[in-house]
Protein backbone atom coordinates (compact mmCIF):
# COMPACT_ATOMS: atom_id res chain seq x y z
CA UNK A 1 0.00 0.00 0.00
CA UNK A 2 1.50 3.33 -1.07
CA UNK A 3 1.80 6.43 1.02
CA UNK A 4 -1.13 8.83 0.74
CA UNK A 5 -0.61 12.03 -1.19
CA UNK A 6 -2.20 15.08 0.44
CA UNK A 7 -2.03 17.18 -2.71
CA UNK A 8 -5.28 19.08 -3.07
CA UNK A 9 -6.62 21.72 -5.43
CA UNK A 10 -7.23 25.20 -4.08
CA UNK A 11 -10.98 24.81 -4.62
CA UNK A 12 -11.15 21.50 -2.75
CA UNK A 13 -9.00 22.85 0.06
CA UNK A 14 -11.17 25.94 0.50
CA UNK A 15 -14.27 23.75 0.54
CA UNK A 16 -12.94 22.12 3.74
CA UNK A 17 -13.74 25.35 5.57
CA UNK A 18 -17.44 25.28 6.44
CA UNK A 19 -19.80 28.14 7.12
CA UNK A 20 -19.71 29.16 10.77
CA UNK A 21 -16.26 27.71 11.54
CA UNK A 22 -13.35 29.27 13.42
CA UNK A 23 -10.64 30.03 10.86
CA UNK A 24 -7.03 31.08 11.35
CA UNK A 25 -5.19 32.51 8.36
CA UNK A 26 -1.43 32.43 8.84
CA UNK A 27 1.13 35.20 8.62
CA UNK A 28 1.30 38.38 10.64
CA UNK A 29 0.06 41.90 9.85
CA UNK A 30 0.76 42.56 6.15
CA UNK A 31 3.27 39.70 5.79
CA UNK A 32 2.92 36.21 4.30
CA UNK A 33 -0.84 35.83 4.36
CA UNK A 34 -2.53 32.97 2.46
CA UNK A 35 -4.30 35.47 0.21
CA UNK A 36 -5.07 33.10 -2.67
CA UNK A 37 -6.88 30.87 -0.18
CA UNK A 38 -8.82 33.84 1.21
CA UNK A 39 -9.84 34.88 -2.31
CA UNK A 40 -11.06 31.33 -2.99
CA UNK A 41 -13.23 31.48 0.14
CA UNK A 42 -14.74 34.69 -1.27
CA UNK A 43 -15.43 32.96 -4.61
CA UNK A 44 -17.12 30.10 -2.79
CA UNK A 45 -19.30 32.53 -0.82
CA UNK A 46 -18.37 31.26 2.62
CA UNK A 47 -20.47 32.84 5.41
CA UNK A 48 -20.51 33.43 9.15
CA UNK A 49 -16.83 32.67 9.75
CA UNK A 50 -15.02 33.61 12.94
CA UNK A 51 -11.50 34.84 12.21
CA UNK A 52 -9.15 33.94 15.07
CA UNK A 53 -5.84 35.76 14.82
CA UNK A 54 -2.94 37.58 16.45
CA UNK A 55 -2.36 40.64 14.25
CA UNK A 56 -4.70 40.79 11.25
CA UNK A 57 -4.73 42.81 8.08
CA UNK A 58 -5.77 42.52 4.44
CA UNK A 59 -6.68 38.81 4.60
CA UNK A 60 -9.30 39.54 7.27
CA UNK A 61 -10.44 42.81 5.71
CA UNK A 62 -11.02 41.08 2.35
CA UNK A 63 -13.19 38.37 3.89
CA UNK A 64 -15.08 40.92 6.00
CA UNK A 65 -15.70 43.12 2.96
CA UNK A 66 -16.96 40.12 1.01
CA UNK A 67 -19.48 39.28 3.73
CA UNK A 68 -17.80 36.03 4.84
CA UNK A 69 -17.15 36.97 8.47
CA UNK A 70 -19.44 37.58 11.44
CA UNK A 71 -16.86 37.69 14.25
CA UNK A 72 -13.16 38.42 14.69
CA UNK A 73 -10.95 37.73 17.71
CA UNK A 74 -7.58 39.52 17.51
CA UNK A 75 -5.37 42.36 18.79
CA UNK A 76 -5.20 44.43 15.59
CA UNK A 77 -6.88 44.81 12.24
CA UNK A 78 -5.21 47.37 9.99
CA UNK A 79 -3.07 47.74 6.90
CA UNK A 80 0.00 49.24 8.65
CA UNK A 81 1.49 51.88 6.37
CA UNK A 82 -1.44 51.53 3.95
CA UNK A 83 -3.89 52.80 6.58
CA UNK A 84 -6.95 51.51 8.41
CA UNK A 85 -8.70 48.30 7.34
CA UNK A 86 -11.75 50.00 5.93
CA UNK A 87 -14.10 47.05 5.45
CA UNK A 88 -13.36 46.02 9.05
CA UNK A 89 -13.99 49.57 10.23
CA UNK A 90 -17.29 49.88 8.36
CA UNK A 91 -18.57 46.51 9.56
CA UNK A 92 -17.63 47.22 13.19
CA UNK A 93 -19.27 50.65 13.05
CA UNK A 94 -22.40 49.23 11.41
CA UNK A 95 -22.65 46.54 14.06
CA UNK A 96 -22.56 43.70 11.52
CA UNK A 97 -19.22 42.38 12.84
CA UNK A 98 -18.64 41.12 16.37
CA UNK A 99 -15.20 42.44 17.41
CA UNK A 100 -13.53 40.59 20.28
CA UNK A 101 -10.30 42.22 21.43
CA UNK A 102 -7.21 40.62 22.96
CA UNK A 103 -3.74 41.99 23.79
CA UNK A 104 -1.13 41.03 21.19
CA UNK A 105 0.97 38.61 23.24
CA UNK A 106 -2.14 37.02 24.72
CA UNK A 107 -3.64 36.65 21.25
CA UNK A 108 -0.51 34.66 20.39
CA UNK A 109 -0.55 32.74 23.69
CA UNK A 110 -4.10 31.60 22.95
CA UNK A 111 -2.59 29.46 20.18
CA UNK A 112 0.02 28.16 22.65
CA UNK A 113 -2.85 27.12 24.92
CA UNK A 114 -4.41 25.22 22.02
CA UNK A 115 -1.02 23.68 21.21
CA UNK A 116 -0.69 22.41 24.78
CA UNK A 117 -4.31 21.34 25.05
CA UNK A 118 -4.85 23.38 28.21
CA UNK A 119 -8.26 24.92 28.98
CA UNK A 120 -7.08 28.54 29.38
CA UNK A 121 -4.02 30.75 29.35
CA UNK A 122 -3.45 32.67 32.61
CA UNK A 123 -2.93 36.40 32.25
CA UNK A 124 -1.71 38.73 34.99
CA UNK A 125 -2.07 42.23 33.61
CA UNK A 126 -5.59 42.89 32.35
CA UNK A 127 -7.09 44.82 35.29
CA UNK A 128 -8.68 48.12 34.27
CA UNK A 129 -8.45 47.42 30.55
CA UNK A 130 -11.22 47.78 28.00
CA UNK A 131 -10.37 44.24 26.97
CA UNK A 132 -11.78 42.69 30.15
CA UNK A 133 -14.56 45.26 30.29
CA UNK A 134 -15.95 44.18 26.91
CA UNK A 135 -14.55 40.69 26.22
CA UNK A 136 -16.67 38.43 28.41
CA UNK A 137 -14.88 35.29 27.18
CA UNK A 138 -12.04 36.28 29.52
CA UNK A 139 -12.85 35.13 33.05
CA UNK A 140 -11.31 36.62 36.23
CA UNK A 141 -10.15 34.24 38.94
CA UNK A 142 -7.90 34.27 41.99
CA UNK A 143 -4.55 32.52 41.61
CA UNK A 144 -4.76 29.27 43.63
CA UNK A 145 -1.10 29.69 44.63
CA UNK A 146 -0.66 33.39 45.42
CA UNK A 147 -4.25 34.63 45.67
CA UNK A 148 -3.48 37.37 43.13
CA UNK A 149 -6.16 38.43 40.64
CA UNK A 150 -5.65 36.67 37.30
CA UNK A 151 -7.63 36.26 34.11
CA UNK A 152 -8.35 33.01 32.28
CA UNK A 153 -8.10 33.57 28.54
CA UNK A 154 -9.77 30.97 26.31
CA UNK A 155 -7.60 29.03 23.83
CA UNK A 156 -7.68 30.11 20.17
CA UNK A 157 -9.30 26.77 19.28
CA UNK A 158 -9.37 27.21 15.50
CA UNK A 159 -11.31 24.62 13.47
CA UNK A 160 -9.02 25.14 10.48
CA UNK A 161 -5.56 26.73 10.17
CA UNK A 162 -4.24 27.83 6.77
CA UNK A 163 -0.67 29.04 6.23
CA UNK A 164 1.31 29.94 3.12
CA UNK A 165 4.92 28.71 2.93
CA UNK A 166 7.80 28.29 0.52
CA UNK A 167 7.90 24.61 -0.38
CA UNK A 168 6.65 21.21 0.57
CA UNK A 169 6.20 17.68 -0.69
CA UNK A 170 3.01 15.83 -1.59
CA UNK A 171 2.91 14.13 1.83
CA UNK A 172 2.70 17.49 3.61
CA UNK A 173 6.24 18.10 4.80
CA UNK A 174 6.74 21.87 4.64
CA UNK A 175 10.07 23.70 4.84
CA UNK A 176 10.69 27.22 6.04
CA UNK A 177 13.66 29.45 5.39
CA UNK A 178 16.60 29.06 7.71
CA UNK A 179 16.37 32.71 8.74
CA UNK A 180 12.94 33.28 10.17
CA UNK A 181 11.12 36.33 11.41
CA UNK A 182 8.10 36.59 13.67
CA UNK A 183 5.53 36.01 10.86
CA UNK A 184 7.15 32.61 10.25
CA UNK A 185 7.33 31.94 13.99
CA UNK A 186 3.62 32.62 14.43
CA UNK A 187 2.87 30.26 11.52
CA UNK A 188 4.76 27.48 13.29
CA UNK A 189 2.68 28.10 16.42
CA UNK A 190 -0.51 28.23 14.33
CA UNK A 191 0.14 24.86 12.74
CA UNK A 192 0.68 23.24 16.14
CA UNK A 193 -2.61 24.55 17.54
CA UNK A 194 -5.10 22.65 15.40
CA UNK A 195 -5.79 19.25 13.81
CA UNK A 196 -6.91 20.54 10.41
CA UNK A 197 -3.93 22.19 8.76
CA UNK A 198 -4.03 23.37 5.17
CA UNK A 199 -0.71 24.57 3.76
CA UNK A 200 -0.45 26.41 0.50
CA UNK A 201 3.09 26.47 -0.89
CA UNK A 202 4.88 28.23 -3.72
CA UNK A 203 6.19 24.93 -5.05
CA UNK A 204 5.71 21.21 -4.52
CA UNK A 205 9.02 19.33 -4.66
CA UNK A 206 9.92 15.66 -4.29
CA UNK A 207 10.28 13.97 -0.93
CA UNK A 208 13.91 13.34 -1.87
CA UNK A 209 14.46 17.06 -2.36
CA UNK A 210 12.88 17.84 1.02
CA UNK A 211 15.11 15.32 2.79
CA UNK A 212 18.17 17.40 1.89
CA UNK A 213 17.27 19.79 4.68
CA UNK A 214 15.05 18.00 7.19
CA UNK A 215 16.15 20.58 9.77
CA UNK A 216 14.15 23.21 7.88
CA UNK A 217 10.91 21.22 7.93
CA UNK A 218 8.89 23.10 10.55
CA UNK A 219 5.62 21.43 9.56
CA UNK A 220 6.19 17.66 9.31
CA UNK A 221 3.71 15.61 7.28
CA UNK A 222 1.99 14.30 10.39
CA UNK A 223 0.63 17.77 11.08
CA UNK A 224 -0.53 18.57 7.56
CA UNK A 225 -4.03 17.67 6.42
CA UNK A 226 -3.86 19.10 2.88
CA UNK A 227 -1.13 20.70 0.80
CA UNK A 228 -1.81 22.91 -2.21
CA UNK A 229 0.59 24.33 -4.79
CA UNK A 230 -0.21 28.03 -5.18
CA UNK A 231 2.51 30.15 -6.78
CA UNK A 232 2.37 33.78 -5.59
CA UNK A 233 -0.17 32.53 -3.09
CA UNK A 234 0.55 35.38 -0.67
CA UNK A 235 0.15 38.19 -3.23
CA UNK A 236 -0.18 41.12 -2.61
CA UNK A 237 1.55 40.41 0.73
CA UNK A 238 5.20 39.40 0.79
CA UNK A 239 6.72 35.95 1.16
CA UNK A 240 10.00 36.24 3.04
CA UNK A 241 12.96 35.59 0.77
CA UNK A 242 10.79 34.87 -2.29
CA UNK A 243 8.91 38.04 -3.22
CA UNK A 244 8.16 41.49 -1.86
CA UNK A 245 4.92 43.20 -0.98
CA UNK A 246 3.13 44.49 -4.11
CA UNK A 247 2.72 48.04 -2.82
CA UNK A 248 0.73 49.22 -5.84
CA UNK A 249 -1.74 46.38 -5.39
CA UNK A 250 -2.00 47.23 -1.68
CA UNK A 251 -2.73 50.86 -2.47
CA UNK A 252 -5.34 49.82 -5.06
CA UNK A 253 -6.92 47.60 -2.42
CA UNK A 254 -6.92 50.38 0.19
CA UNK A 255 -8.55 52.79 -2.25
CA UNK A 256 -11.10 50.25 -3.45
CA UNK A 257 -12.10 49.37 0.10
CA UNK A 258 -13.08 53.00 0.74
CA UNK A 259 -16.78 52.40 0.01
CA UNK A 260 -18.98 49.29 -0.30
CA UNK A 261 -19.63 50.16 -3.95
CA UNK A 262 -15.98 50.47 -4.98
CA UNK A 263 -15.16 47.33 -3.01
CA UNK A 264 -17.89 45.37 -4.79
CA UNK A 265 -16.33 46.54 -8.06
CA UNK A 266 -12.94 45.40 -6.79
CA UNK A 267 -14.23 41.93 -5.99
CA UNK A 268 -15.94 41.70 -9.38
CA UNK A 269 -12.85 42.76 -11.28
CA UNK A 270 -10.12 41.11 -9.18
CA UNK A 271 -11.47 38.07 -7.33
CA UNK A 272 -14.53 36.80 -9.22
CA UNK A 273 -13.43 36.65 -12.87
CA UNK A 274 -13.28 33.09 -14.20
CA UNK A 275 -10.02 31.22 -14.00
CA UNK A 276 -9.55 31.33 -10.23
CA UNK A 277 -6.03 31.97 -8.96
CA UNK A 278 -4.44 31.34 -12.36
CA UNK A 279 -6.70 33.99 -13.83
CA UNK A 280 -5.82 36.36 -11.01
CA UNK A 281 -2.10 35.97 -11.74
CA UNK A 282 -2.67 36.30 -15.47
CA UNK A 283 -4.49 39.57 -14.96
CA UNK A 284 -1.56 40.89 -12.92
CA UNK A 285 0.82 39.95 -15.71
CA UNK A 286 4.18 38.27 -15.88
CA UNK A 287 6.26 41.45 -15.80
CA UNK A 288 4.66 42.70 -12.62
CA UNK A 289 5.03 39.39 -10.82
CA UNK A 290 8.64 38.90 -11.88
CA UNK A 291 9.48 42.39 -10.65
CA UNK A 292 8.40 41.38 -7.13
CA UNK A 293 10.83 38.46 -6.94
CA UNK A 294 13.73 38.48 -4.46
CA UNK A 295 16.73 37.51 -6.51
CA UNK A 296 19.92 36.60 -4.69
CA UNK A 297 23.26 35.27 -5.76
CA UNK A 298 23.65 31.57 -4.95
CA UNK A 299 25.46 30.97 -1.66
CA UNK B 1 9.95 77.46 16.07
CA UNK B 2 11.97 78.91 13.23
CA UNK B 3 13.74 81.31 15.62
CA UNK B 4 15.18 78.46 17.69
CA UNK B 5 18.52 76.87 16.67
CA UNK B 6 17.05 73.37 16.94
CA UNK B 7 13.91 71.51 15.91
CA UNK B 8 11.19 70.46 18.32
CA UNK B 9 12.15 66.84 17.59
CA UNK B 10 15.76 67.54 18.60
CA UNK B 11 14.53 69.18 21.81
CA UNK B 12 12.35 66.21 22.74
CA UNK B 13 15.03 63.68 21.74
CA UNK B 14 17.65 65.06 24.11
CA UNK B 15 15.21 65.45 27.02
CA UNK B 16 14.03 61.85 26.60
CA UNK B 17 17.60 60.57 26.27
CA UNK B 18 18.58 62.10 29.61
CA UNK B 19 15.78 60.20 31.33
CA UNK B 20 17.19 56.80 30.30
CA UNK B 21 19.64 55.04 32.61
CA UNK B 22 22.67 53.04 31.60
CA UNK B 23 21.88 49.35 31.24
CA UNK B 24 18.19 49.82 30.52
CA UNK B 25 16.27 48.10 27.71
CA UNK B 26 14.03 50.24 25.48
CA UNK B 27 11.40 48.96 23.06
CA UNK B 28 9.96 50.67 20.01
CA UNK B 29 7.81 49.63 17.07
CA UNK B 30 8.62 50.58 13.50
CA UNK B 31 6.24 53.03 11.90
CA UNK B 32 7.15 55.18 8.93
CA UNK B 33 5.83 58.36 7.36
CA UNK B 34 4.01 61.18 9.08
CA UNK B 35 4.02 62.69 12.54
CA UNK B 36 2.85 59.53 14.32
CA UNK B 37 5.81 57.56 13.01
CA UNK B 38 8.18 60.34 14.06
CA UNK B 39 6.83 60.28 17.60
CA UNK B 40 6.71 56.53 18.16
CA UNK B 41 9.75 55.49 16.11
CA UNK B 42 12.07 58.27 14.92
CA UNK B 43 12.34 60.30 18.12
CA UNK B 44 12.54 57.24 20.41
CA UNK B 45 15.33 55.69 18.33
CA UNK B 46 17.27 58.96 18.19
CA UNK B 47 16.86 59.40 21.96
CA UNK B 48 18.00 55.85 22.77
CA UNK B 49 21.00 56.13 20.46
CA UNK B 50 21.87 59.55 21.92
CA UNK B 51 21.85 57.95 25.38
CA UNK B 52 24.08 55.12 24.11
CA UNK B 53 26.53 57.63 22.63
CA UNK B 54 26.67 59.67 25.84
CA UNK B 55 25.83 58.51 29.36
CA UNK B 56 24.28 55.06 28.68
CA UNK B 57 26.59 52.92 26.50
CA UNK B 58 24.97 49.73 27.87
CA UNK B 59 21.42 50.66 26.91
CA UNK B 60 19.75 48.05 24.66
CA UNK B 61 17.50 49.11 21.77
CA UNK B 62 14.77 46.70 20.65
CA UNK B 63 13.81 48.12 17.24
CA UNK B 64 10.46 46.83 16.02
CA UNK B 65 10.73 44.60 19.08
CA UNK B 66 13.17 42.27 17.38
CA UNK B 67 16.19 44.03 15.78
CA UNK B 68 18.51 44.41 18.74
CA UNK B 69 20.93 47.36 18.85
CA UNK B 70 20.73 48.53 15.22
CA UNK B 71 23.88 50.26 13.94
CA UNK B 72 22.65 53.71 13.05
CA UNK B 73 25.94 54.92 11.61
CA UNK B 74 25.33 52.44 8.76
CA UNK B 75 21.63 53.18 8.30
CA UNK B 76 20.75 55.76 5.66
CA UNK B 77 17.02 55.35 5.96
CA UNK B 78 14.69 53.23 8.05
CA UNK B 79 12.95 50.35 6.27
CA UNK B 80 9.24 51.00 5.81
CA UNK B 81 7.92 47.74 7.26
CA UNK B 82 8.63 45.67 10.36
CA UNK B 83 9.04 42.25 8.77
CA UNK B 84 10.15 42.89 5.20
CA UNK B 85 13.49 41.57 4.12
CA UNK B 86 14.82 45.15 4.32
CA UNK B 87 14.72 45.08 8.08
CA UNK B 88 16.21 41.57 8.11
CA UNK B 89 19.30 43.06 6.48
CA UNK B 90 19.47 46.11 8.74
CA UNK B 91 22.84 46.10 10.52
CA UNK B 92 22.33 45.14 14.17
CA UNK B 93 23.79 43.01 16.97
CA UNK B 94 21.12 40.32 17.27
CA UNK B 95 17.70 39.38 15.96
CA UNK B 96 14.71 37.80 17.64
CA UNK B 97 13.37 35.18 15.24
CA UNK B 98 10.74 33.56 17.40
CA UNK B 99 8.20 34.30 20.08
CA UNK B 100 8.82 33.51 22.92
CA UNK B 101 12.26 34.96 22.31
CA UNK B 102 15.35 36.27 24.05
CA UNK B 103 13.53 38.73 26.28
CA UNK B 104 10.52 38.15 28.50
CA UNK B 105 8.07 41.03 28.44
CA UNK B 106 5.93 39.79 31.32
CA UNK B 107 8.88 39.17 33.62
CA UNK B 108 9.83 42.83 33.24
CA UNK B 109 12.80 42.60 30.85
CA UNK B 110 11.72 45.80 29.07
CA UNK B 111 12.42 48.95 31.08
CA UNK B 112 10.60 51.40 28.88
CA UNK B 113 8.58 51.71 25.69
CA UNK B 114 6.79 54.28 23.58
CA UNK B 115 3.10 54.17 22.79
CA UNK B 116 0.42 56.33 21.29
CA UNK B 117 -3.28 56.44 20.62
CA UNK B 118 -6.05 58.71 19.38
CA UNK B 119 -6.94 59.68 22.94
CA UNK B 120 -5.12 60.04 26.24
CA UNK B 121 -6.88 61.09 29.42
CA UNK B 122 -6.10 62.78 32.73
CA UNK B 123 -5.31 59.44 34.39
CA UNK B 124 -2.93 58.45 31.59
CA UNK B 125 -5.19 55.83 30.00
CA UNK B 126 -4.68 55.59 26.23
CA UNK B 127 -7.05 54.48 23.48
CA UNK B 128 -6.23 52.97 20.09
CA UNK B 129 -9.42 50.92 19.76
CA UNK B 130 -12.48 53.09 19.07
CA UNK B 131 -14.04 56.54 19.30
CA UNK B 132 -17.49 56.51 20.85
CA UNK B 133 -19.25 53.53 22.43
CA UNK B 134 -17.40 50.23 21.89
CA UNK B 135 -20.56 48.40 20.87
CA UNK B 136 -21.59 51.09 18.36
CA UNK B 137 -18.37 52.94 17.62
CA UNK B 138 -18.32 56.25 15.79
CA UNK B 139 -14.88 55.28 14.55
CA UNK B 140 -13.46 51.77 14.89
CA UNK B 141 -9.66 51.83 15.02
CA UNK B 142 -7.06 49.08 14.84
CA UNK B 143 -7.38 47.65 18.36
CA UNK B 144 -5.27 47.45 21.50
CA UNK B 145 -2.26 45.79 19.81
CA UNK B 146 0.60 45.62 22.35
CA UNK B 147 -0.54 48.63 24.41
CA UNK B 148 -1.90 46.54 27.31
CA UNK B 149 1.57 45.03 27.68
CA UNK B 150 3.32 48.41 27.19
CA UNK B 151 1.34 49.98 30.03
CA UNK B 152 1.59 47.15 32.57
CA UNK B 153 4.55 44.87 31.79
CA UNK B 154 7.12 47.43 30.64
CA UNK B 155 8.54 49.17 33.69
CA UNK B 156 7.52 52.56 32.34
CA UNK B 157 5.90 53.98 29.22
CA UNK B 158 6.42 57.24 27.38
CA UNK B 159 3.13 58.23 25.78
CA UNK B 160 4.00 60.00 22.55
CA UNK B 161 1.27 62.26 21.16
CA UNK B 162 2.15 63.91 17.84
CA UNK B 163 -0.97 66.13 17.92
CA UNK B 164 -1.78 68.06 21.09
CA UNK B 165 -5.47 68.91 20.65
CA UNK B 166 -8.57 69.00 22.84
CA UNK B 167 -10.07 66.05 21.00
CA UNK B 168 -7.11 63.81 21.80
CA UNK B 169 -6.47 65.06 25.39
CA UNK B 170 -9.75 64.10 27.00
CA UNK B 171 -11.19 63.81 30.50
CA UNK B 172 -11.85 60.07 30.01
CA UNK B 173 -10.88 57.90 27.04
CA UNK B 174 -13.71 56.11 25.19
CA UNK B 175 -11.88 52.77 25.55
CA UNK B 176 -8.93 51.83 27.77
CA UNK B 177 -6.44 50.11 25.47
CA UNK B 178 -3.58 50.81 27.88
CA UNK B 179 -4.17 51.49 31.59
CA UNK B 180 -2.82 54.60 33.33
CA UNK B 181 -3.40 55.47 37.00
CA UNK B 182 -7.16 55.24 37.56
CA UNK B 183 -7.48 55.94 41.28
CA UNK B 184 -3.76 56.61 41.46
CA UNK B 185 -1.12 54.12 42.55
CA UNK B 186 -3.59 52.56 44.96
CA UNK B 187 -6.05 52.14 42.11
CA UNK B 188 -3.45 50.33 40.02
CA UNK B 189 -2.62 48.06 42.95
CA UNK B 190 -6.31 47.24 43.39
CA UNK B 191 -6.48 46.27 39.72
CA UNK B 192 -3.66 43.78 40.30
CA UNK B 193 -1.15 45.83 38.32
CA UNK B 194 2.16 45.52 40.13
CA UNK B 195 4.49 47.02 37.56
CA UNK B 196 4.83 49.83 35.05
CA UNK B 197 2.55 52.62 33.98
CA UNK B 198 2.93 55.85 32.04
CA UNK B 199 5.92 58.02 32.89
CA UNK B 200 5.40 61.07 30.68
CA UNK B 201 3.10 62.30 27.94
CA UNK B 202 5.25 63.98 25.29
CA UNK B 203 3.68 66.42 22.80
CA UNK B 204 4.94 69.08 20.37
CA UNK B 205 3.97 71.66 23.00
CA UNK B 206 4.95 70.25 26.38
CA UNK B 207 5.71 67.26 28.58
CA UNK B 208 3.33 65.93 31.24
CA UNK B 209 4.30 63.79 34.20
CA UNK B 210 2.01 62.11 36.73
CA UNK B 211 0.94 62.79 40.29
CA UNK B 212 0.72 59.08 40.94
CA UNK B 213 -0.95 59.32 44.35
CA UNK B 214 -3.78 61.32 42.80
CA UNK B 215 -3.63 59.53 39.44
CA UNK B 216 -3.50 62.75 37.46
CA UNK B 217 -1.36 64.11 34.67
CA UNK B 218 0.33 67.42 35.46
CA UNK B 219 2.64 69.60 33.43
CA UNK B 220 6.33 68.92 33.82
CA UNK B 221 7.61 71.49 31.31
CA UNK B 222 6.43 73.64 28.41
CA UNK B 223 8.58 73.79 25.30
CA UNK B 224 10.45 77.01 24.46
CA UNK B 225 8.36 79.42 22.40
CA UNK B 226 5.02 77.82 23.39
CA UNK B 227 2.45 80.06 25.09
CA UNK B 228 1.04 78.41 28.26
CA UNK B 229 -2.43 79.52 27.14
CA UNK B 230 -1.96 77.45 24.01
CA UNK B 231 -1.26 74.39 26.17
CA UNK B 232 -4.33 75.11 28.33
CA UNK B 233 -6.56 75.57 25.29
CA UNK B 234 -5.29 72.38 23.65
CA UNK B 235 -5.89 70.16 26.67
CA UNK B 236 -9.35 68.74 27.34
CA UNK B 237 -8.76 68.19 31.07
CA UNK B 238 -7.91 70.70 33.80
CA UNK B 239 -4.21 71.53 34.19
CA UNK B 240 -2.24 74.19 36.01
CA UNK B 241 0.30 76.13 33.97
CA UNK B 242 1.51 78.39 36.79
CA UNK B 243 5.19 78.14 37.55
CA UNK B 244 5.82 75.35 35.04
CA UNK B 245 9.44 75.46 33.81
CA UNK B 246 10.49 75.67 30.20
CA UNK B 247 11.67 72.37 28.68
CA UNK B 248 15.46 72.31 28.91
CA UNK B 249 16.98 73.24 25.55
CA UNK B 250 19.77 71.10 24.10
CA UNK B 251 23.26 72.57 24.31
CA UNK B 252 25.41 73.25 21.26
CA UNK B 253 27.52 70.23 22.17
CA UNK B 254 24.46 67.97 22.50
CA UNK B 255 23.16 69.13 19.14
CA UNK B 256 26.52 68.37 17.56
CA UNK B 257 26.48 64.80 18.97
CA UNK B 258 22.90 64.33 17.83
CA UNK B 259 23.48 65.58 14.29
CA UNK B 260 26.93 64.16 13.62
CA UNK B 261 27.12 60.93 15.59
CA UNK B 262 23.60 59.78 16.43
CA UNK B 263 21.74 60.54 13.20
CA UNK B 264 24.41 61.46 10.63
CA UNK B 265 22.21 60.57 7.67
CA UNK B 266 19.13 62.31 9.08
CA UNK B 267 17.29 59.00 8.87
CA UNK B 268 15.49 59.39 12.19
CA UNK B 269 14.33 62.97 12.85
CA UNK B 270 14.35 66.43 11.19
CA UNK B 271 17.32 68.52 12.22
CA UNK B 272 17.85 72.27 12.42
CA UNK B 273 20.80 74.61 12.21
CA UNK B 274 24.04 74.32 10.27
Amino acid sequence: MGRTSKLTSLQEAAAIVKDGQRLTLGGFAIYQRPMAFARELVRQGRRDLTIVGVVNAIEADLLIGAGCVSRIETSYVGLEKFGLARNFRRAAEAGTLDTVDYPELIAWDRFRASQEGIPFWPCTFLGGSGIVEYNKDIVPFDCPVTGARLWAVPPAAPDVVVVHAVMGDEYGNVAFHDRKMLPQSVDITHTRSCDTIIVTVEKIVSGREMRKRPDLVEIPALRTTHIVEVPFGAHPTSLLGIYDCDEDAFRDYATASGTPETFADYLDSTVHPPGGHAGYLEALGVERLLALRNVELPA
Amino acid sequence: MSTLPYTIEELITVVLAKSFKDGEVGFTGLATGGAAALYITGIPLAAMEFARQTHAPNLTILLAGWSINPVFSEIRELPSAEFDSGLQNLPCEAQMETYPGPYAVRRGDVDFGFGSGVQVDRAGNINSTCVGDFNKPKVRLVGSILLPEHMTCFRREYIMMPHHEVRSFVEKVDYVSGVGYPGGDAGRQALGLTMGGPEWIVTPKCIFEFDRAAGQARLRSIHPGIDPHDVLNSTGFAIDTDGIPTTQAPTTEELAILRRKVDPHHALIPHGGE
